[in-house]
């Protein structure tokens, strides 16, 4: 095969390079795969992509190999791929020019199928995203909780807690939607779409996370440090932060098979805390998506404030 | 394979203890070339005379210092010559001090000193009595045309020699601005202990593996993905240049069908082989939630 092949995405021609290297040797998923599953997800994805200010994760070599985040947008890009100036990297001490607001980064937007295929191209398997749009940083759309099982705690007991979240949230009235990290965790995604400040998610994250951990401090914790773990889900709630971001809905990730980020649904949410199983590959995710929709679509078109003092 | 840069003999009082240099540290950064951009060849740079604009030819170049402005005294190699050290081949030890009062912003290159075969037994009677009476020795050595001051110090059963900067080309910290202030201000015994607290909770032992140059990284891997002509620049915008474009799920079909071939049988999350996929999972956290069981009622 020519090293390189011209392709037509919509109006957008790009070269897509090595289309048959393995970058899951375990299972033999190739990048065509990946390319393949991106161009067919795009659809469903886009949208939760689209505005926001991407976080690549490549692995040129396949997943064994190393990995690096790219957060500046490749000065090589095709010209319509669009930039969007987004926070600095505020705990990269060694590398001055990536640190803080006063020097910002040019981010990636990834608006089209084209883009998904370049990126995927890049072999940027997964995509993180922030919370907030560009034209808007300080604005966040979603709060996030980011569950993250300590061994021997699995995604079953981070179904589990989402449960008890859901059960708060009904109380209080919030919409939230529940994904899987396509790793070892979960995400639970509450919709705003409405005026509100990361430090208002930050500070509503760690108090419900923290209303969790009261409940079952043997189950729950909301430190930070790997020694509090083991057999607790940690809560995630400072991936509110403005210069955070999270893997993005779909996306796939970098394990030994060629697991997504898939959004479920709250019966699946309680299916998965009996044990059911919550692991998605990008073959499954296509169907899926087929058969059920995005199941996040509400992530976008659903506006609610947080029950703060001043709303109450 | 690295190579001796200096050879000669440590000497010490009546003892002389042959050993070469090695240098010890190989710093690791990209070196690129520059090109024209219009059409990759490569950039000279040309002596010329700023006055007249011709290029000078190499032997008409001599050193000159500026005394004042547009005013040149004209040194000759012959002069500098004349006053260079002369070569040494020795490492003449002058005295030993603690090695925790030399700071280490004097410490400049470093080297491995390496004995000669029949010099082995002083060589490491040396070392072990320096490490054992925990001095470095402060040493002169003539490297090409210059005499350093230099530490050699044991290190592992090794001796390494650094050469060090002399004391009037250390900038002192009362000419850096906003240095000096600092030691009026005062702390509280309760501030303090917070931050030695800190301190203590980031504590950790010296792992310089830990620590890479991830610059230098992605530009070797940027490097190297272009040299396999995996190009995904501007030729993606111009295909005019390109050979045929082609509809995208036609150039993905072959491969991943290929790919899928080649893994026949094996369950890689395809949709149909889900519900083998399954039992296992849940087996898995059903054994999960029995062997949490026993645990739960020990505790």
């Amino acid at each position: 095969m020519a090293p390189s092949t011209h392709v037509a995405v919509g109006d957008r021609v790009l070269s897509l390079s090595n289309l048959d290297k393995v970058l899951y040797p375990e299972t033999g998923f190739t990048k065509s795969e990946v390319i393949d599953y991106y161009s067919r997800i795009a659809a469903a994805m886009l949208p939760h992509l689209q505005g926001r200010c991407m976080t690549l994760r490549r692995w040129p070599n396949g997943v064994d190999e190393t990995s690096f985040f790219e957060k500046r947008c490749p000065s090589h890009r095709p010209e319509w791929v669009p930039v969007s100036i987004g926070p600095g990297n505020e705990h990269e001490g060694s590398r001055k020019r990536f640190v803080g607001d006063d020097n910002p980064i040019e981010y990636c937007r990834i608006e089209e199928p084209a883009a998904l295929v370049w990126t995927a191209n890049l072999a940027a398997l997964e995509l993180h995203a922030p919370m907030a749009r560009s034209v808007d940083l300080d604005t966040p759309t979603t709060l996030v909780f980011d569950l993250d099982p300590g061994a021997p705690a699995t995604i079953v007991e981070c179904a589990q807690r989402a449960l008890d979240m859901k059960r708060i949230f009904d109380a209080v009235g919030l919409v939230a939607a529940a994904k899987t990290s396509g790793s070892k965790g979960m995400q639970v995604y509450v919709p705003l779409n409405t005026p509100v400040t990361h430090r208002e998610c930050s500070d509503f994250a760690l108090g419900l996370g923290t209303l969790l951990m009261q409940q079952n401090p043997e189950l729950v914790t909301v430190t930070m440090a790997k020694a509090q773990r083991p057999g607790k889900i940690f809560i995630d709630w400072s991936q509110n932060s403005r210069h955070k971001t999270t893997i993005a809905p779909y996306s796939l990730r970098a394990r030994p098979t060629p697991t997504v980020s898939t959004p479920i649904s709250w019966d699946e949410v309680s299916d998965g805390a009996d044990g059911a199983n919550l692991s998605f590959t990008a073959p499954d995710v296509i169907e899926r998506v087929g058969r059920l929709g995005d199941l996040f679509s509400l992530v976008n078109g659903t506006e609610q404030e947080l029950p703060t003092g001043s709303n109450h | 394979m690295p190579r001796a840069i200096w050879s000669g003999a440590i000497s010490f009082g009546l003892v002389s203890i042959p050993v070469k240099l090695y240098t010890a540290k190989s710093p690791k950064s990209v070196r690129f070339n520059q090109l024209d951009g219009r059409d990759n060849q490569r950039i000279k740079q040309k002596r010329v005379n700023a006055s007249t604009g011709e290029e000078v030819p190499y032997d008409e170049i001599v050193k000159g210092y500026e005394i004042m402005k547009d005013t040149y005294v004209i040194i000759t190699e012959d002069e500098l010559e004349s006053l260079s050290p002369k070569a040494s081949r020795a490492i003449e030890i002058v005295e030993f001090v603690e090695e925790d009062e030399i700071d280490p912003v004097f410490y400049q290159a470093s080297y491995y000193l390496v004995p000669d075969d029949l010099a082995k037994k002083s060589y490491a009677l040396l070392t072990e009595a320096m490490a054992s009476d925990g001095r470095v020795a402060l040493a002169r050595i003539v490297m090409r045309t210059k005499e350093y001051l230099a530490a050699i110090r044991p290190s592992d059963g090794r001796l390494m020699l650094n050469t060090m900067m002399y004391s009037d080309e250390v900038v002192e910290p009362s000419e850096i601005p906003g240095l000096e202030e600092l030691d009026e201000i005062e702390v509280s015994d309760a501030e303090r202990a917070m931050a030695t607290t800190l301190i203590e909770s980031l504590a950790g032992g010296f792992n310089p593996d830990k620590y890479e140059d991830s610059f230098r990284n992605e530009v070797l891997e940027l490097i190297e993905r272009k040299s396999k002509g995996e190009l995904t620049t501007a030729v993606d915008s111009s295909p005019a240049t390109s050979d045929t474009v082609v509809d995208l799920m036609a150039a993905l079909e072959a491969s991943v069908a290929a790919a899928k071939e080649a893994r026949a049988g094996h369950p890689t999350g395809d949709a149909s082989k889900k519900a083998a996929k399954k039992k296992p999972a849940k087996k898995k956290a059903a054994a999960k939630k029995a062997a949490k069981k026993p645990a739960a009622k020990s505790a």
